[in-house]
């Protein structure tokens, strides 16, 4: 039976469920290239930090609009090789470096 | 104030869910704990809390540190049977305050770390044993909560979601008489 504080906590929930599950279970099922990713925006905020850069630096450098740099800093977007060739060009950096190869 | 269920068809946690947010307290935490940009934005605003509390400069480092604790805490949440034994993962806060409570890393099995303590906190009110309802988390960079503006934000939560249970009756002098025994 439930206990007084549940009820309570059940007649007062949210009508829209809690998405941390299911987010969860995304960060894991997408973890080997999520790892790409977020060595990619780590990659640009040291390069940024050595540089002195701020995000408009960054996408003036890359040539690209400060909404994409947002998308690059997230370390959440699904690149393409292209893409990131682009930018290793461009800054003339390496910016996926193999871990335990 | 509403409240989401964590786990479908558990009861042990939930979090609370703010009108004005999309998510839960708990997903919105870990959205941005997981997001680069965020981080880099949260690091610049408290680099001298970075450096002088943690001797880190590097930004990188920071936001690498914090992706792995992170997925640390995530699992501790996840991973059955322990999330069941929230009384074991979560110790009372160091505010006089025996409901309220904080989850770290450092309860996750396998914690290896010899760089520094994790920094990433969840708060929580434990309503009654193994029942607690998560109010927010913080990366705490500074030695207590009041000293900086956005974890002495943390503490309001703490305390106005108390303060509403509080006023629903959910803590009873029982239940309160009960905690205080046992604890």
């Amino acid at each position: 039976m439930a206990s007084k504080a549940i009820k309570f906590l059940e007649a007062n929930e949210s009508e829209s469920p809690s998405r941390f599950v299911e987010e969860a279970a995304w960060r894991k099922e997408n973890a080997s290239w999520l790892r790409w990713s977020r060595q990619l925006a780590v990659t640009l905020i040291g390069y940024m930090q050595d540089n002195g850069m701020k995000r408009a630096d960054l996408a003036s450098k890359l040539g690209v609009s400060p909404q994409y740099v947002s998308k690059l800093l997230s370390g959440t977007e699904n690149l393409s090789f292209k893409s990131i060739a682009n930018i290793e060009d461009r800054l003339g950096i390496s910016c996926l470096v193999m871990v335990n190869a | 104030m509403k409240f989401a269920r964590i786990i479908p068809k558990y009861n042990h946690l939930w979090a609370v869910k703010a009108p004005d947010e999309e998510v839960d307290e708990l997903t919105l935490l870990f959205r941005k704990w997981n997001n680069a940009e965020y981080l880099l934005d949260f690091f610049m605003e408290n680099f001298e809390d970075l450096r002088s509390f943690f001797k880190i400069e590097r930004l990188d480092q920071a936001i690498e540190d914090t992706f792995e604790d992170a997925g640390a805490l995530e699992e501790l949440i996840l991973e059955f049977p322990y999330t069941e034994n929230l009384d074991e993962l979560f110790k009372p806060l160091d505010i006089t305050d025996t409901r309220m409570s904080e989850l770290t890393r450092e309860k996750a099995r396998n914690w290896d770390r010899e760089r520094h303590a994790s920094w990433l906190r969840i708060y929580a009110i434990r309503l009654e044993p193994n029942v607690y309802v998560v109010t927010g988390g913080a990366i705490k960079l500074s030695r207590t909560m009041q000293e900086r503006e956005h974890t002495a934000l943390e503490l309001d939560k703490l305390n106005r979601c108390k303060a509403f249970l509080k006023a629903n009756g959910v803590f009873d002098q029982d239940s309160f008489v009960e905690l205080t025994n046992e604890e």
